[in-house]
């Protein structure tokens, strides 16, 4: 519709504007300087020339401008000499970010002024000055956070002199999703590039409550050196993608990878999306803009539920009972056993209750008993205020290890000597290095790795499409399950003591406690089911356990663990195992397992590996 | 246009919200505190893929959060309406006596920043004042600050510049 409208204007105002005529030769030189490209979000097509990663008709102003940079660019300067009565449809207005750059690049003086006003509105409004990169750490209990977020706050002049950020913007790019689809469909599709992806400005207030509340992340803020210039720039070319859609796959052209590109617009000589050809983790794009020298400072938020735990931590058993207590029933607020504890301890416990309280209360509708009690809360800590938190900030989550991971191991099963070549795509087991993970969360996507045994003889040992476990401890006030998933393909024992390589997908869930400060005890009930050659059916459903330690030592990450299947068939599978990690830098490590596996088909059989890994990228 | 989106977008985060709020429709100004974000099954998975779900799309400008804005624009183009979505975390630091909603309350309502830390002290002292009840909305959480304001010789001045 622009498109037609833009050329119908151009048609008609040919007489009064006349757009310079371009020589081809420049055109082609402009149109392939990496700020047209960054500006059109071309890349290199497979078979050579280009294609845009925005899939929407309205983004361009040339016939085939999602293929041809150079003839976008010539509508463009067309488009930018229509009539100025067009107004906000004019694309001076509609593409304010191309405007700027085209006029100061073709020394265009004698252009039409256009008013734009939504524009204009909408620019002072936000009136950008400085920005930060924000990224939402992963929450525990949620190990598919791990693979984490990225989106852009954009601050005004004032923000930081009036610690305001609470007032700025986010730019978020996501999965634009129309209706209620049905939800594994829409996770399905989601991952399958079945959704479109969509720039979103909201305020930024929304975004911190929707992590730090709603989903319990911590969040890191990190302010970036760009310049008001610069941010404004980035601002500019932000409105240009106003409702337009672009080809969106979770794994690459996600959050991260667009985001580095407005890092572009805004700084050309930045050179951010190159680094990744395969895929963009968001923790890995912060480590790019890291580097790149783009970072002023960094903040750390911690969600509510990390702030709840750290009021919670000096309490004695008694007192958290009585947080228990109040936050059930604030006339609790009055009986002796609380008015007994000293002042500076009723402050404690009250303001634990209502921020327990809140918990509670997250994800839920508006309940007035709950907010009358809450309210009562706020009223005593109102008399009784505590002391500010302090909270340590933890590591920083891009100084943790890279997650693409190379494994080389040396071991023997029984008495036969192998070698084990693995990779994994992604991301952190329960051993893996543990600086600025947390302890007790993992998930493994692709992990492939082969065996040769002694005598050439070569297998594959696994294949894992996906391992997640979460492990997270159970305490007085807040009581979460602990789960696990995994499903692919794995040797286990069969007839003749054979490794016989099966097709598998498991669960569990059950629950994990604090043993030690650094030491977790997990049990989990699990159910499987198998595709074995050796049974007689072709589906064997189990049931079983799944439990152990998890100790962090000074060396690295203990796991000591039992296993055990129980299959309707007859079989009985179990296995004891031990893992110690080595850290021997942040991206090296060195890990001994030992295991010793039991089955009704086989002998028990003893296995010992001492493994390299290496986390590459 | 944008409004309208605007709109939606709000709608789809304060269903409760009184239909002809002050404010406009679907402005979540007639919100009661501690209004309760809904963990849908929509939002589960819109932040698996970190999506955006419903209309909202572009939904936003001059932080009215969805309120029209008839009313003067007050501090640095943010209206009053701005605060609509931090009306618990106001709660609690006004409650506590310091914290970053109760500073951004301060900017909005133009205190300077000489007077913030008075500021903070008096409406700490009248809490149970402006947060009269559990189910005040932010509409009267506003005007009850207005009051409080108007009582204090040092930031009587901020009450009238509306």
């Amino acid at each position: 519709m622009l498109k037609r409208l833009a050329s119908l204007a151009l048609i008609v105002s040919a007489p009064l504007h006349a757009a310079p005529q371009l020589d081809l030769a420049r055109v082609q030189q402009l149109a392939a300087t990496p700020y047209w490209i960054a500006l059109g979000h071309y890349e290199t097509a497979k078979l050579g020339g280009w294609r845009s990663y925005v899939d929407d008709p309205r983004f361009f102003l040339a016939e085939d401008g999602a293929h041809h940079p150079d003839q976008e660019l010539q509508a463009t300067v067309a488009a930018l000499y229509a009539p100025a009565s067009l107004g906000d449809k004019h694309a001076q207005c509609v593409f304010p970010a191309r405007t700027r750059w085209l006029r100061e690049q073709l020394a265009l003086t004698d252009l039409p002024s256009p008013a734009c006003q939504e524009f204009d509105t909408w620019y002072k409004s936000i009136d950008p000055h400085s920005a930060a990169l924000i990224f939402p750490a992963a929450y525990l209990n949620s190990p598919s956070s791990m693979f984490g977020h990225t989106l852009l706050r954009i601050d005004q002049s004032n923000t930081r002199r009036d610690d305001t950020t609470l007032l700025s913007y986010a730019i978020n790019f996501g999965a634009y999703i129309e209706g209620s689809d049905n939800s594994i469909l829409y996770a399905w599709k989601g991952l399958m590039g079945g959704y479109p992806g969509l720039f979103a400005m909201m305020p930024y207030q929304e975004k911190l409550s929707e992590y730090r509340s709603l989903e319990n992340r911590d969040l890191w803020e990190y302010q970036l050196d760009l310049t008001p210039e610069e941010t404004g720039r980035m601002v500019e070319h932000v409105w240009e993608l106003k409702q337009i859609k672009f080809d969106y796959f979770f794994f690459d052209e996600n959050c991260s990878y667009r985001l580095l590109e407005l890092l572009q617009v805004a700084r050309p000589s930045l050179d951010l999306t190159s680094q990744f050809p395969l895929t963009a983790i968001p923790t890995d794009t912060v480590k790019a803009v890291k580097q790149s020298g783009l970072v002023a400072d960094v903040r750390y938020r911690p969600s509510r539920e990390r702030e709840l735990l750290a009021r919670a931590e000096p309490l004695d058993h008694v007192e958290k009972q009585q947080v228990l207590a109040i936050s059930a029933d604030t006339a609790q607020l009055q009986s002796p056993s609380f008015t007994a504890l000293p002042r500076d301890r009723q402050a404690l416990v009250q303001d634990a209750a209502y921020r327990l309280e809140r918990y509670r209360a997250n994800g839920q509708e508006r309940d007035p008993a709950q907010a009358g009690r809450s309210y009562e809360l706020l009223r005593a800590i109102n008399r009784n205020p505590p002391p500010p938190l302090q909270i340590e900030r933890p590591g920083l989550p891009e100084d943790g290890h890279q997650s693409r991971t190379w494994q080389l191991g040396v071991g023997t099963r029984e008495d036969r000597a192998y070698a084990e070549y693995g990779l994994r795509m992604a991301y952190h087991d329960l051993n893996d290095n543990m600086d600025s993970f947390p302890l007790g969360a993992q998930i493994e996507i692709l992990q492939l790795k082969l065996r040769q045994y002694e005598g050439n003889d070569w297998q594959v040992q696994r294949l894992d499409l996906a391992t997640i476990r979460s492990l997270t401890p159970r305490n007085e006030l807040l009581k979460p399950w602990s789960w696990q998933v995994a499903g692919g393909l794995e040797r286990v024992p069969g007839k003749h003591d054979d490794e016989v390589l099966v097709s598998h997908v498991n669960g569990g869930a059950g629950g994990t406690w604090q043993l030690g400060d650094d030491l977790l005890g997990f049990a989990l009930g699990t159910v499987r089911v198998e595709h074995h050659n050796d049974f007689a059916e072709l589906i064997s459903p189990a049931a079983g356990f799944n439990g152990g330690l998890l100790w962090r030592n000074p060396l690295g990450n203990l796991t000591l663990e039992a296993k055990g299947d129980f299959f309707t068939n007859g079989e009985v599978r179990r296995s004891v195992s031990l893992n110690q990690q080595w850290e021997i830098s942040r991206d090296l490590g060195l890990r001994l397992s030992a295991s010793r596996q039991f089955s009704h088909l086989a002998t028990a059989q003893n296995e010992v590996m001492l493994e390299l890994k290496w986390y590459q990228y | 246009m944008k409004r309208i989106l605007l709109g939606t977008l709000f709608a789809a985060v304060s269903i409760n919200a009184m239909a002809e709020a002050p404010g406009g429709p679907n402005c979540g100004w007639g919100n009661l505190l501690f209004e309760g974000q809904r963990g849908t099954p929509a939002h589960f998975l819109a932040s698996t893929t970190n999506g955006t779900s419903g209309n909202a799309t572009f939904g936003m400008t001059s932080g009215t959060n969805g309120c029209s804005t008839k009313a003067a624009l007050t501090y640095g183009g943010k209206s009053w309406f701005a605060m609509n979505g931090m009306m618990n975390e106001l709660s609690e630091d006004m409650a506590q006596g310091q914290g970053e909603a109760l500073t951004t309350y301060a900017v909005v309502l133009g205190v300077a920043p000489e007077d913030r830390a008075h500021f903070a002290a008096v409406t700490h002292e009248h809490f149970q004042q402006i947060f009269s009840s559990a189910d005040v909305t932010a509409e009267t959480v506003h005007s009850n600050t207005l009051a409080v304001l108007k009582s204090d010789p040092q930031l009587a001045k901020y009450a009238t510049e509306a």
